[in-house]
């Protein structure tokens, strides 16, 4: 071994200058070697191939090279770019199909950005900087800037540097630190402008725009700039509105703890989409901080049912219920908060396509209403959902939001705090409150007592001389204290005043066991509630054997079991209360609950290890149900049940309103038309179900049930303008053009910026001319002047009405709603209307209303042959039967008309036929007002 | 280490060869196209527009023009117009109508010599206020147009008489996010770094980094100023925090070595503000992301508030060729969808993938 070897293996300094020794080029001593500097240099050696190739210990290099420092430069190495082949087949497929499509969308794009005019923005552009220094001329800024040391723009570093950085950046600071030396801190924030100026721009531009603001807000997001974030997609909203910028926001208020703001955006993002899962679980969160744990726990609930393995909504249920277990009447604040919906979308990009087309606008509308009443019915419902779990002991809590009694939570730990739940949500109304209240207290006979511990809290008069059962009155006085202090949350007190009229009972020596049963119960409740568990058995059971399957001391007995974790006895007693009522809430999740504890703590034979479950008489039950009802109590009851019915209904409605919103959106109306009927059969007063069937049948071109359905929304809402828009759709559908344009210009006086509307009234005014020129061939066309049309809705104009073969049947029925034509014009407009539909009825009609007398200067401009003819036809067969007379008056006056002689001349041989028929049919015909002579003198004048 | 292919991957999608010496090449926003700038051999300036059009490249139009074409910016102009800011050999800048390029639109003879770098803000809806040109020039001065204002800059920074004119590489602009707030930042081939408010009309920043800076850019231009890149000679390239400026040591950086030669140019991915691709003088490719620090900033000894750099970790390099590449650009439609050119004389479409899961 040389002395430069032994120096080199001994010395720890290893030189790096020097030549690697081959010895060095070995596996045991790369293995060894720790110096990451000295294995690169080896590693290069091996690479450089100066002592010879080794492969393997090259790899063997790298790896430990790759060990000691994975990111270490020696590691990289040159790589020819990946081609095509290098990725798998269905990879490449995938990225070229998109560059395709993107190829084809850009030039579409293109195409369409060329087509638009280019118009410029320049009012609104800001000023050329530098402009404010000098208005004069640009040579004068030209002047300024050769002379350069007296230039306000600066020319030179030197002189840029003369401007004192540290100051301007001070001023730039906003002066927050003092005399040390400032830092600038770049927070733009305040300063950056949350709308942009978007008048000058297209569709095209707009969608790009917002995308990259809704980029930059997810960077910033990413760099934990929440603030920024939302100025952000501030912006991008501002430009257009997108579910994935709602959304995002949300979770950059989330970060920011606004919750009311977060939770405005979670409501948009599920107007815009209901159910988002995204915005759903954002939702829950905030509802979380905001202590709605019901609220969230509901929404977390959907989005599990939307995604059942949503493991983020799962974590955040399992943490509600953590919460809601913990959670006391006085709720710690949220500490130690966990974010867990946190990711910012990218690939929602797709729905910010769909979304931003102006095409959805129109149909988004109809969705969102949906929304908003789906919420609120939501809403609605959470506060039922409330009430019913705090039935079986609601005692004092009813309006009052002090110790609310919950329903049972927690399955462990004996502190019976952990029965309260969340103080009342603001959505519970007192009135439900006292309703509530009420119901509980129907549970027993002459429990007086109890119908006082349900009265609103806010009714501090407590009469504590109420008579309470048959006890007398010093007792009744202790217990009602005791019932009053119950209420206060005074548990211990309430104890003592039960526990003297407990005494005092043995000594009086009144035979009520019902009153006695009910001292022990109320006792019993104020131990529950003092977390006094076994005490509280012990007054259940003797209740109990006063009055055997009373329901509450039974509930009562069974929440302490279940505290005290005894959980057989628990079930049982759960399981009695379910005999006795099944509709106990609060039994049926418990025994849920502990069904699950006790498979879990006995095995799949659990129900053996079960003590037998009593069973519960049949005059119990009876006893219970054929109760005799005071009023009060009855309506009470009817109340509770019509909630309870309107509480399903309407959560049957939403569900059926949301199907028949999203079929709508498919394209399949004849389904959702059937759905909106279903929500109508539960609620015929929601007008925006009519207005969405209406849409329906418009589509499916059923004209005559759209246009019901629209005059059921508008008797609901008479300026809903949806209902006046479809209306007018079916009108046109039906051919009533004038109709339709009355619907119209409604639309257009209840909201003139609905450009549909617009176009329909004007291709409508079209139709309604074309069809009026038809109707009078051979005369001047005549602008049809649709602003006369009488406005009101309710009461369309008597042409309309005439001309719809289903309208006038309407008439023939209800003739009153017709009124005069009041001149020549109306008179003229309601006969080309009949005649365009050859509708001899309405003409007829329209005879019987004007005078005989009025009828040929009326005609004037209408006469000719073809309207004689016409005439006639309505006379002859509609008018002859039942008033000859009127008939006759009609047929004397109407020869007067001028032109008569003229136009009669011009009659083809069928309507002269029509005409002898109908002078045949009058001869026949007997009556006061003429006679048969009469009749042949006038014919004579026609014929 | 994850393996390869959850990495992202630089696939060469397609490659031409031209006839003449390319220095930039531009997507044209909201198409598929983008326009290439250079010189022909005999002298005088190109601009060919190409469509890609199912993995080939269509020449679209090819203008010629009288002197050589440096570079070139969309940065100024709106979606709707499109037009191209060029500067030349000469130093002139002009902005051309693509659709008809016969004429400039706007037209200026901004500096005496080369005009190196231009960019560009205020169009394309990137960053509030007005549209502004900025140019960089081997005569030392960095101007500041408005297409508006004809002859004359708004805005002029030069060296002082008499000290010697240093040659501006490379320019650009950032902090545009309101109307007024807007700020150029220019390297030199001394490796000087000046950062200019145009708010303020200061110097607000300087910093030598000792080799000459070939590109800085800012990582956005329309939002308060949050990062910048600068890349020098010798093949490192420094990744400044821009939101804190500490009064003496100004703002906190890191620097990385992507290789041994020059790191001719760095460019953000316009999708993701954290991700940019460096482009070396031996033909390869680097793609990094920057880290952010878990606090950005904390305070000195002197309770002084200052900034904290992260990290730079590598995605991704490759080697396109023996020639440096002078230029790249991201689609700003497309992601991960970019061009670049090379003094190898061809052009290369790139796609980078998996972009959005890094």
């Amino acid at each position: 071994m040389s002395a430069e070897m032994v120096n080199s293996l001994l010395n720890t300094e290893v030189d790096y200058s020097n030549k690697i020794p081959v010895e060095h080029l070995d596996y045991g001593y790369i293995e060894k070697c720790s110096d990451l500097r000295y294995l690169e240099k080896i590693l290069k050696v091996l690479r450089s191939g100066e002592e010879g190739i080794y492969p393997h210990l090259i790899e063997f290099c790298e790896k430990h090279v790759e060990k000691l420092n994975p990111k270490s430069r020696a590691l990289r190495k040159d790589k020819p770019p990946a081609s095509s082949a290098a990725l798998p087949t269905e990879e490449w497929n995938q990225i070229s199909e998109e560059l395709k499509s993107w190829e084809t969308e850009m030039r579409a794009g293109e195409v369409q950005l060329k087509r638009l005019p280019l118009f410029s923005d320049d009012e609104n552009m800001p000023p050329i900087r530098g402009s404010n220094y000098s208005s004069q001329s640009t040579s004068a800024v030209e002047v300024k800037k050769k002379n350069a040391k007296k230039s306000s723009v600066p020319r030179d570093y030197k002189e840029w540097d003369k401007l004192d950085v540290e100051k301007e950046c001070a001023k730039v600071d906003g002066m927050t630190t003092g005399d040390a030396a400032p830092t600038v801190i770049n927070r733009g924030l305040p300063q950056i402008q949350r709308t942009l100026r978007t008048s000058a721009l297209t569709e095209q531009e707009k969608i790009v725009l917002a995308n990259r603001e809704k980029d930059k807000g997810n960077e910033a997001f990413k760099a934990s700039d929440y603030e920024e974030a939302v100025a952000y997609y501030t912006r991008s909203l501002s430009i257009v509105p997108t579910v994935a910028a709602y959304n995002n926001r949300a979770q950059a208020e989330i970060k920011l703890q606004n919750w009311n703001r977060a939770l405005s955006d979670c409501q948009k993002v599920l107007e815009l989409e209901p159910g988002n899962a995204k915005g759903l679980l954002r939702r829950a969160t905030v509802q979380k901080h905001l202590g709605n744990l019901q609220v969230a726990v509901d929404d977390v609930n959907t989005v599990l049912h939307i995604e059942p393995h949503n493991e983020i909504a799962k974590r955040l249920l399992n943490e509600l219920n953590k919460k809601m277990k913990e959670s006391g009447p006085e709720k710690k604040p949220a500490k130690g908060k966990k974010m867990l919906i946190e990711e910012v979308d990218e690939e929602e990009e797709q729905e910010t396509q769909e979304a931003c087309g102006g095409a959805v606008e129109s149909s988004r509308q109809p969705r969102a209403g949906g929304e908003s009443s789906t919420s609120a019915a939501t809403g609605e419902e959470r506060g039922d959902m409330g009430n019913a779990q705090k039935k079986p002991h609601g005692r004092g809590d009813s309006g009052a939001g002090g110790g609310g009694g919950g329903g049972p939570r927690g399955p462990r730990g004996g502190n019976a705090d952990k029965y309260t739940v969340t103080p009342p949500k603001e959505e519970r109304s007192a009135g439900k409150g006292l309703a509530n209240g009420n119901s509980n207290s129907t549970t027993h006979h002459g429990d007086s007592g109890h119908r006082d511990g349900g009265r609103p809290w806010g009714d501090t008069k407590v009469n504590l001389d109420a008579p309470a059962g048959n006890l007398p009155p010093p007792l009744a006085r202790l217990k009602n204290e005791g019932n009053h202090l119950f209420k206060n949350g005074q548990f211990g007190d309430a104890i003592e005043k039960y526990s003297q009229a407990i005494d005092g009972y043995a000594d009086t020596g009144v035979d009520s066991p019902e009153d006695l049963c009910i001292l022990y119960s109320n006792r019993a409740a104020c131990y529950l509630k003092d977390g006094n568990s076994s005490d509280c058995i012990t007054d259940c059971t003797k209740a109990l054997e006063l009055q055997p399957f009373s329901l509450k001391p039974l509930l009562r007995r069974a929440m302490a079991y279940e505290s005290l974790e005894r959980y057989r006895k628990a079930y049982v007693d759960f399981k009695t209360v379910l005999q006795i009522d099944n509709s106990t809430q609060a039994a049926h999740d418990s025994v849920n609950r502990i069904t699950r504890l006790l498979i879990e703590q006995d095995g799949p034979e659990w129900r053996d290890k079960l003590p037998k479950i009593p069973m519960v008489p049949l005059s119990a039950q009876q006893h219970r149900k054929d109760e005799p009802l005071s009023a009060e109590e009855a309506q009470a009851r009817a109340q509770r049940a019509a909630e309870e019915a309107a509480r399903k209904a309407e959560a049957r409605f939403t569900l059926f309103k949301s199907e028949g919103n999203e079929l709508v959106k498919k394209g399949r109306y004849e389904e959702a038309a059937g759905k909106y009927s279903e929500c109508l059969k539960l609620k015929p007063s929601e007008c925006s179900v009519y207005t969405n069937r209406a849409l329906c049948y418009v589509k499916l071109e059923r004209f005559a049930e759209a246009k019901q359905d629209c005059d059921s929304a508008l008797a609901l809402e008479p300026d809903n303008k949806k209902a006046f828009y479809r209306r007018a759709m079916a009108h046109k559908g039906l051919k009533d053009y004038l109709a339709c344009s009355t619907d119209l210009q409604e639309v257009l006086r209840l909201d003139a910026g609905v450009q549909e509307a617009e176009r329909e009234l004007q291709e409508v005014t079209e139709l309604l001319r074309q069809s009026l020129a038809a109707a009078s061939p051979g005369k001047p066309r005549r602008s049809v002047p649709i602003t006369e049309v009488d406005d009101t809705e309710e009461t369309p104009t008597k042409e309309g009405q005439d001309s719809t073969p289903e309208q006038n049947h309407v008439n023939q029925r209800k003739p009153s709603i017709l009124t005069q034509p009041a001149n020549a014009y109306e008179f003229g407009q309601a006969l080309s209307a009949a005649r365009s539909h050859d509708d001899t009825a309405a003409c007829a009609e329209l005879l019987c209303f004007i005078a005989p007398e009025t009828l040929p200067s009326y005609i004037a401009n209408h006469l000719d042959g073809h309207t004689i003819a016409f005439i006639m036809q309505a006379l002859d067969g509609h008018l002859l039967k039942k008033d000859p007379g009127l008939v006759y008056q009609h047929l004397k006056h109407l020869h007067t008309a001028e032109r008569f002689s003229v136009v009669l001349m011009l009659l083809d041989k069928e309507e002269r036929r029509r005409m002898t028929q109908l002078f045949e049919h009058l001869a026949a015909s007997e009556s006061e007002a003429f006679s048969k002579d009469d009749v042949q003198n006038l014919a004579n004048k026609y014929i | 280490m994850s393996t390869p292919l959850e990495k992202p991957q630089i696939i060469s999608h397609i490659q031409k060869s031209l006839n003449y010496t390319v220095f930039d090449g531009k997507w044209i926003p909201c198409s598929a196209k983008f326009v290439c700038m250079g010189n022909f051999p005999r002298g005088t300036g190109v601009m060919q527009i190409y469509e890609i059009n199912h993995g080939e490249l269509q020449l679209v139009k090819e203008i010629e023009k009288p002197k050589p074409i440096k570079c070139g910016t969309f940065g100024a102009t709106s979606l709707q117009q499109r037009h191209l800011a060029t500067g030349d050999f000469d130093g002139n800048l002009h902005i051309w109508n693509l659709e008809v390029p016969d004429v400039p639109v706007y037209s200026v003879k901004a500096h005496k010599e080369i005009i190196n770098c231009i960019d560009g803000v205020g169009g394309l809806g990137i960053g509030d206020g007005a549209p502004e040109i900025v140019t960089g020039s081997r005569d030392g001065t960095v101007k500041v147009w408005d297409p508006r204002q004809k002859d004359t800059p708004v805005a002029n920074m030069e060296p002082v008489e008499g000290e010697s004119k240093r040659d501006c590489w490379s320019v650009a602009f950032g902090h545009a996010f309101n109307d007024q707030d807007r700020c150029v930042c220019a390297g030199y081939d001394n490796g000087d770094i000046k950062l200019f408010d145009l708010r303020n009309m200061s110097l607000r920043w300087e910093k030598n980094i000792k080799n000459g800076v070939c590109c800085v850019e800012f990582d956005r231009k329309d939002i308060n100023m949050n990062k910048m890149v600068a890349t020098s000679l010798e093949g490192k390239f420094h990744v400044f925090d821009m939101r804190t400026q500490h009064p003496t040591i100004g703002f906190a950086s890191v620097s990385e070595k992507a290789h041994k030669s020059t790191v001719w140019q760095v460019r953000h991915l316009p999708q993701n503000r954290d991700i940019f691709m460096t482009t070396g003088g031996a033909g390869n490719l680097h793609l990094w992301k920057y880290e952010y620090p878990a606090q950005r900033s904390k305070k000195d000894s002197e309770e002084v508030d200052m900034g904290v750099a992260g990290t730079v970790n590598l995605l991704q390099n490759v080697t396109l060729s023996t020639q440096p590449i002078a230029s790249l650009d991201w689609s700003p439609d497309k992601q991960g969808l970019c061009v670049c050119t090379a003094f190898d004389q061809s052009i290369r479409v790139l796609i980078v993938t998996k972009l959005n899961r890094v």
